[in-house]
Formats: C-alpha cells, sequence, structure tokens
C-alpha cells in the first residue's frame, strides 16, 4: 500500500515537472579581480564573511588555511591562486564560501564578493574549448546574462586537483 | 521487505552472539560434556538464525540452522562433543564472521554458499546420529523428553492457552461506521490475534512483516496494542487487530503465518460487540474523526517502509562507487544507564550554572556582582570537568570485545604451528577509548601471532632446554596514569639479536661499520622496519616482514609507543603505552611569532628560561647544556616558516620535550598557559606536515594548531 502512495508522488512530481523542457542550474555569481565566475549552487552548502584564517605552514601557496566553522576545522582555499591570479586583497566584501561535495569534507573558497544568483538553462551555455592554462582547466564552460559573460567553474576538478596535490 | 532500519541491531548482537558462540565452543572443547554450554551454544546458535532469517540472509541462516541441528543432537545426547567436531564449528564461525563482514560493509551478506561446510555438518548428523545412537545413555535421553515437551506441547496444542483477544480491542464510532461501511460493501470484517514466538528477537520486525502481508490483502483499522507502540516494540508476544478484506479466512492465516517465527495467528469474522450502541448523531464528530485511526495504523507501519528506503538507497550505492570505504552501519557504543543518568545531572547542572550567570551579568550595579559572577564561573568550571569527565567515560569501552577472540587464535595457531601452547591475559576490564579500542585488535594479533610463531621455540628444543613443554604466552593489560599499558610477553626463546644485526648486514639495511656500533635497542629497532623479517621460513602466519612496521606505525598512529623488552633465551616482551583518550587532551599554549600553537602536556619535560649566550654551537647545529646533558635546540620560528622577532638579546624561552630517551629543546617565544584543548581533525584536503597532528578551536573562536613535538625530535 505505501509503494503506491510512494508511486503516485513521484508521478505528481514528474508531471510537475514537465512543462519545464530544458534543464536549468542555478549558480552564484562571484567576482574575482575583475572577472565573474558562477559557481553551482548544489555545491554550496554556506556563504561567510571573512574571519580569522590559521595559517598551516608547508603547505601549497593557494591554501590559505583552516577555520572555525561552528565548531568543526575546514580548511579554506584562494580561488585566486588557484586560478593563477594575484594574492586576495580582503575588503568588505570578502567571502567564504563553503562548499560541501558528497563524499567529501567541506572546504572553504575565498572571492572578492558575491554578487547574485543566477538561472542558466543549457541553452544560454557555451561549452568552451579547452586550453591547457590553469584557468580554463577548472570552467566547464560559459554562461551569457544580460549580455555579460560568466565563467562558470567546474568545482569538482578544482577540488579534485586540491586533493591530489 | 526491508529491514534496515533493524541492521545496526543485527550487527551489534549478531557479533556478540558468535563471540559467545566463540567462547562457549572453546570452553566446550576443554569440558565436552558440559550441559549448561551446550544450551548456551544452542540457544546462541538459535537466535542467529532467526536473527539472520529476519533480514533475510539466507545463506546465513541456512548455515546457523545446520549448526543449530547439530547442536540440538548434541544437547538431545543423541551423540557427542568430538575434537574434530569443534573444528568444524569453528570453521562454520568463520564462515559467519565472514557473512558479518560482507553485510557490514555493503549491507548484503556476500554469494559464499559454504555448501562444503554445510555438508559436513550434514554429514555430522547422519554418522553421528548412527555411530553413538546406542552410545546414548537413557539420562540424556530423559532430559531429551523433559526439554522437548513444552516445546511439543506448544506444537501440538497451539490454541491452549491463546485466546483470540481481538475481542478485547475497544473499538470507537469511527471504527464501527468502518465497520459497517465493510459490511454494506460485501467486505469480510476479521478479528485477528498473532501470537510471536517466545524466542522471536526482533518482535517489532515481525509484527511489520505481518502488517504489512495483511495491508496487501486488505486494510487494517485498528490495532492493539496501537500500531506505534507495536512498532516501539511495546507489546508482549501478542498482538491483536481488526481487519478489512475481501479475502476469505485461510487466506489471512495464511499470509500471516508466512511471516517466520509467528506461533499462531487466530482468525475469526470480527462480530462487533453490541454493548455499546451506535448513537452518535452528531455530524463533525463523525466527519472529523475517521481519518485519525487509519492514519495511525497506516502510516506507523508504513513509517520504516517510508523511511528506509531512502536509507538503504545511499547504503547501496555507496559500496558501489567506493567498495573498501567505511563500513555502511555507524559505530555505536552501549552505554551503562547509570552514566547517562550522571550526564544528565551535569546538563541540568550546566543549564543552572548558566542561568545563574545570566542572572548575575543582568543585574545592575555591576561592582557588587562581580565576586558572584566570579562565583558562578567557578562553579561552571567545575560543572564543565565533571561533563568532560562523564561523556569520556562513556566513550571508554573495555578491552574485552577485542581480546576476547584472541584465546581462539592462539588455539587455531596452536594446531596449525603444531606446537603446544597456552595464553594467559590479564586485565581485560581495562579501559580505553573506543576509536583506540577499534583499532588496537589488529596490531596486538600481529605481536601474539609474532610470540607464537617466531617466539616460542618448537616443544622439543623447549623441553631440551629444559622449559615446560608448552609454550605460554602473556596479553597484559593495565592502566598507568594517563596511559594504558598493554603488554605482550612470551616464555619463548626471545629475540637473537646477533641474527638480526647479521640479517640487517646481509640485507644491506646496515653497514658493518654501523652494526658494530649499535646497541641491542638499536638493533630490535630494525624489526620494526618495513620488510625486516628474520624468520626462515615464511608461513602464512608471519614471516612476511610486513607486520612490525604496520603494528609500529598503527600504534604511532594512536599516539602510542611500542616498546621491546628482551633477554635471549628467556623470551621476549612487547609493551604498547596508549593514551587514555584521543578526543581531549592536556596542552600548553605557546606564541610563536604572532601565531598560536598547542603542544601536547604530555610531551613536556621542563620548561627553561635560557640566555642567548648559553647555547652553543655544536657541528653547526644550536645545543644548549643543561643539567649535565646536551640538547639541541630546535627554533620553532624557522621550522613553521615565522618571522623572527626583533628582541634577539632576550632570554629564550625552550620548551624541553622528550621522545624516548632523546631530548630536544623548542625555542618558542610566550608561554600563555595549560589548558583542556578538543583535537579536531584538519580534514583531507590538506596533507599537514608531519609537525602538526591537527588544530583546536580555542576560547575566542580561533582556530590553533597542535604541535607535535615527537616529529620534531
Amino acid at each position: 500500500m505505501d509503494e503506491v502512495k510512494v508511486m503516485d508522488e513521484q508521478k505528481r512530481n514528474e508531471s510537475l515537472n514537465r512543462p519545464v523542457e530544458r534543464e536549468t542550474t542555478q549558480y552564484i555569481v562571484t567576482r574575482l579581480g575583475e572577472e565573474q565566475y558562477g559557481i553551482d549552487i548544489k555545491y554550496i552548502s554556506n556563504i561567510g564573511r571573512m574571519q580569522k584564517i590559521t595559517r598551516v605552514p608547508k603547505v601549497s601557496e593557494y591554501i590559505k588555511g583552516v577555520i572555525n566553522l561552528r565548531g568543526e576545522v575546514i580548511p579554506t582555499i584562494s580561488l585566486r591562486l588557484k586560478m593563477g591570479l594575484d594574492e586576495d586583497e580582503i575588503t568588505k566584501k570578502t567571502r567564504i564560501i563553503i562548499l560541501k561535495l558528497e563524499q567529501h569534507e567541506s572546504i572553504g573558497v575565498l572571492v572578492d564578493e558575491v554578487k547574485e544568483v543566477v538561472t542558466l538553462d543549457e541553452e544560454h551555455v557555451e561549452r568552451v574549448s579547452y586550453d591547457k592554462d590553469e584557468k580554463s582547466r577548472f570552467l566547464s564552460g560559459v554562461g551569457k546574462v544580460d549580455n555579460k559573460l560568466i565563467s562558470l567553474l567546474d568545482i569538482t576538478s578544482v577540488l579534485a586537483d586540491v586533493v591530489e596535490t | 521487505m526491508d529491514t534496515s532500519q533493524y541492521l545496526e541491531i543485527f550487527l551489534d548482537e549478531t557479533k556478540e552472539h558468535l563471540q559467545n558462540l566463540n567462547t562457549q565452543i572453546m570452553d566446550l572443547e576443554q569440558n565436552p560434556e558440559n550441559m549448561d554450554t551446550i544450551n548456551e551454544i544452542f540457544r546462541a546458535a538459535h537466535s542467529l538464525k532467526g536473527m539472520a532469517g529476519t533480514m533475510g540472509y539466507k545463506r546465513m541462516q541456512a548455515l546457523t540452522h545446520d549448526m543449530e541441528n547439530v547442536f540440538s543432537e548434541v544437547r538431545n545426547g543423541t551423540f557427542k562433543v568430538q575434537p574434530d567436531m569443534i573444528d568444524v564449528l569453528f570453521k562454520c564461525l568463520d564462515a559467519l564472521e565472514e557473512y558479518l563482514e560482507n553485510i557490514q560493509q555493503t549491507t548484503e551478506e556476500g554469494t559464499n554458499d559454504n555448501e562444503d561446510l554445510i555438508k559436513i555438518l550434514n554429514d555430522i548428523l547422519k554418522n553421528g546420529g548412527t555411530v553413538n545412537a546406542g552410545g546414548g545413555t537413557s539420562a540424556p535421553a530423559a532430559e531429551q523428553s523433559a526439554e522437548k515437551a513444552p516445546e511439543q506441547a506448544a506444537a501440538a496444542a497451539p490454541a491452549e492457552g491463546k485466546t483470540a483477544r481481538w475481542q478485547e480491542i475497544k473499538i470507537s464510532d469511527t471504527e464501527r461506521t468502518l465497520i459497517d461501511k465493510a459490511h454494506s460493501d460485501n467486505l469480510k470484517v476479521y478479528g485477528v490475534t498473532v501470537y510471536v514466538e517466545e524466542a522471536c528477537v526482533l518482535k517489532a520486525a515481525r509484527a511489520f512483516l505481518v502488517f504489512k502481508a495483511l495491508e496487501k490483502l486488505g486494510e487494517i483499522i485498528v490495532s492493539e496494542p496501537p500500531a506505534q507502540d507495536i512498532e516501539d516494540e511495546k507489546f508482549e508476544l501478542t498482538f491483536s487487530l481488526i481487519f478489512i478484506s475481501s479475502s476469505a479466512k485461510e487466506e489471512v492465516i495464511s499470509a500471516i503465518k508466512n511471516v517466520s517465527e509467528i506461533e499462531e495467528a487466530l482468525c475469526e469474522e470480527y462480530v462487533v460487540p453490541q454493548a455499546a450502541a451506535p448513537q452518535t448523531t452528531d455530524e463533525p464528530v463523525v466527519e472529523t474523526q475517521p481519518a485519525v485511526p487509519q492514519e495511525t495504523a497506516a502510516p506507523a507501519a508504513s513509517t520504516p517502509a517510508a523511511a528506509t528506503p531512502a536509507a538503504s538507497a545511499p547504503a547501496a550505492a555507496k559500496p558501489a562507487n567506493k567498495p573498501a570505504n567505511k563500513p555502511v552501519v555507524n559505530r555505536t557504543v552501549r552505554v551503562d544507564i547509570e552514566k547517562l543518568d550522571n550526564l544528565m545531572n551535569l546538563v541540568s547542572e550546566l543549564i543552572i550554572a548558566k542561568n545563574s550567570l545570566v542572572a548575575a551579568t543582568s543585574s545592575d550595579g555591576s561592582k557588587s556582582d562581580l565576586g558572584s559572577v566570579n562565583e558562578h564561573i567557578e562553579y561552571l568550571e567545575s560543572v564543565t570537568t565533571n561533563l568532560h569527565e562523564s561523556v569520556m567515560k562513556v566513550r571508554m569501552v573495555p578491552i574485552e570485545s577485542v581480546v576476547a577472540k584472541f584465546p581462539r587464535m592462539i588455539r587455531d595457531l596452536s594446531k596449525k604451528l603444531d606446537k603446544k601452547m597456552e595464553l594467559y591475559m590479564t586485565g581485560e576490564d581495562t579501559e580505553l577509548d573506543r576509536t583506540v579500542v577499534d583499532e588496537i585488535g589488529d596490531p596486538l594479533m600481529h605481536m601474539l601471532r609474532n610470540s607464537a610463531d617466531h617466539g616460542l621455540e618448537p616443544n622439543d628444543v623447549r623441553v631440551a632446554n629444559g622449559k615446560p613443554e608448552v609454550g605460554s604466552i602473556f596479553l597484559d593489560a593495565y592502566q598507568d596514569g594517563n596511559n594504558v599499558v598493554i603488554e605482550v610477553r612470551d616464555d619463548g626463546g626471545g629475540i637473537n639479536i646477533e641474527a638480526v644485526r647479521n640479517k640487517a648486514i646481509e640485507r644491506g639495511t646496515i653497514t658493518h661499520e654501523q652494526a658494530e656500533g649499535m646497541t641491542d635497542k638499536e638493533i630490535i629497532d630494525l624489526l620494526f622496519l618495513p620488510s625486516f623479517s628474520t624468520a626462515k621460513k615464511v608461513s602464512d602466519v608471519s614471516g612476511r616482514g610486513v607486520g612490525l612496521d604496520v603494528v609500529k606505525s598503527k600504534i604511532e598512529s594512536l599516539s602510542g609507543e611500542v616498546e621491546v623488552k628482551n633477554k635471549f633465551g628467556e623470551g621476549s616482551s612487547w609493551i604498547i603505552r596508549l593514551p587514555l583518550t584521543l578526543a581531549i587532551i592536556q596542552a600548553l599554549m605557546v606564541v610563536i611569532g604572532d601565531e598560536k600553537f598547542a603542544i601536547a602536556l604530555g610531551s613536556i619535560q621542563t620548561i627553561e628560561d635560557v640566555a642567548p649566550e648559553d647555547i652553543k654551537l655544536v657541528q653547526a647545529k644550536e645545543v644548549m647544556h643543561i643539567r649535565g646533558t646536551v640538547i639541541p635546540i630546535i627554533r620553532m620560528n624557522k621550522v613553521l616558516d615565522i618571522p623572527p622577532r626583533e628582541d634577539e638579546n632576550k632570554n629564550l624561552t625552550v620548551i624541553i620535550v622528550k621522545k624516548g630517551d632523546k631530548q630536544a629543546g623548542l625555542v618558542v617565544d610566550e608561554l600563555i598557559g595549560q589548558q583542556e584543548v578538543v583535537i579536531k581533525s584538519m580534514g583531507k584536503y590538506i596533507k599537514v606536515p608531519k609537525i602538526i597532528s591537527g588544530a583546536t578551536i580555542l576560547g575566542n573562536g580561533d582556530v590553533a594548531l597542535i604541535l607535535d613535538a615527537n616529529a620534531l625530535i
């Protein structure tokens, strides 16, 4: 009896989703220097203000250290350094985005500013051809919103890179 | 059917039963005639079978079933326990443990049918029966009939004493309406009473299955006790319900009886008791109520079903991705209720302390209240200290759970190596942090195997050397201050230092010249190097050289240490020293540059104030001379890449740390003081340098790193 109920619910959901034909993804738009980067919202568990980062000696330069996130010690990396940009400049707008990937622990990412949330469907995303430079290695595509271009970050490969090094 | 919500209980209890079986069968080997042991074994095997069946682990059930059969015959005195049988039984236990391991990893039992074992068991049943049939004396036979009597009685006269209790269900007007409606729809209304077997372990699971089976046939409108209570296992051996269905009575009964461990199901057409006539005419009441009883019955039964697919889906998905990942089931600790009560008390005290602090600070007249605030803070401090101790106690478990399997292991080794040996254990009740207890099993096993294989000489050599023929291995555990010491000792030949030295030279680990200058202790330390083994023969017990280095690194990862005491010709003892707990340590907070660090107090010997001119250079390294010893100096700011402070000429603060018999002086800039710190993991993203053993969160919310002084020496 219960299974039947579950089925019904699924069907209802399916029918609700039917009008939407294309897949859409929501991105949090962040600023690094002059450029805008989008991070898939499903990986983001929290966005916090800048807080004290405790340096960890003898680790890669882009690892800024560890922070205290509600009693958990979370490593924090500089997205700027990871993307081959200049060292971060901490301002009032600097944010730490806490990312949580399935089966991984949380990690903090420093960005210059968090701007907005955009919804992009497949049509507005252009898959870029991959150059071999540091930056585009971590991009999954470029999204177009109101004549602006947003580089979409492939968070999984950014973090996979962190784990490996 | 989905039973994953019971998986944890199942694993826990199965482990317990298996351990129990292991111990009991060991016992049986010594006293094959002990009826109590045999009964205990039978009961454990029976419960295992039942539990495996409930959870749908068919292979496990089949194997335990055949084991149970054998025990049952032994219990009935049909045949006696023979040494060969013990071996087979142990093999069965190993196979069961394998199933259990599989279940823990993947929730599946695996595909090993263990047909050979089942066949052997059946052969025992056949042959044992024919060989010893006449041998069965009258005494056991009498016992058999006595024991069987209640069972037979139960089987023969199921209805005896088992009344149809559904008449006792009090039905409300709502149910009455439903029943009337059912009658008018030409549906049948049944009263059902189900009796669960007395030995049934997961009554709630059985009841759930009964509900599930009945819901396929119709609708349960009310049950006694209520569905929620049944789900929570708040019932004795019976429950009753009223059930609307179009199926025939026989179908209903057989559906219920399909569920195993159901002793009896009674089902008759339900007649609405006439005593209280339906008289409510109030429309709203009738209208608002109907949903209620139905919902309590149906969702209560459906909650496990709804909740478990969600739970089982990731469980099933995980092993597919990472088969070697953590067990699907969370680790649990069984806690003495008294410890919990104590915790509750402390928490309420904590709340009182907080409230009085709030009261003290919110009232005006700040000066007069300062004293009382301090008083409250002191109170708060004592409460938190007690709370900490109590929580730690909850985490502590006796090492018994780990060491209990060793007698069996030594017995097997004794047979395999063809050496007579005996294991003596003391201090099994010594308590350690759960995380530590889980980890020390393997290292201890390694060391015991080493003792059995390398340590003890063959029996004839022992006799020739004037030692008792049977070798002794000792496992002693005891608490020593903030440490727990576990000692593995044997009265064998001890470590042959010369053999190790020659082997090391032969393997090129050290040169001849180095070998000359090495002390015995240094030579023994070579044994802990990877891939070093002096065993002439590689056996499947030991001698591959993968053992001791793993033991050492494991113990060190638990912040413990291994020490070896050796007397050539008389045996060796391996001493493991482990911290009581890993989660919270006493630490000294220091400042280096402008960063704060914690150093575990355990490794600190003294703190010295040293004038810069007292530091000398020896071979371009800084050392200092203190109380007759020369101690190398380590400038912490250099190690940690921190720019040095300006005031070069000031006296230096040097923390003397000790590892084994080596010492070092750590130069820091400031001391803050002693503090209890909670160790937090730094995650897997950062490959932390060895000198950092973790992080902790300070009172102001900042993170401070914990320095591992051992890694510096």
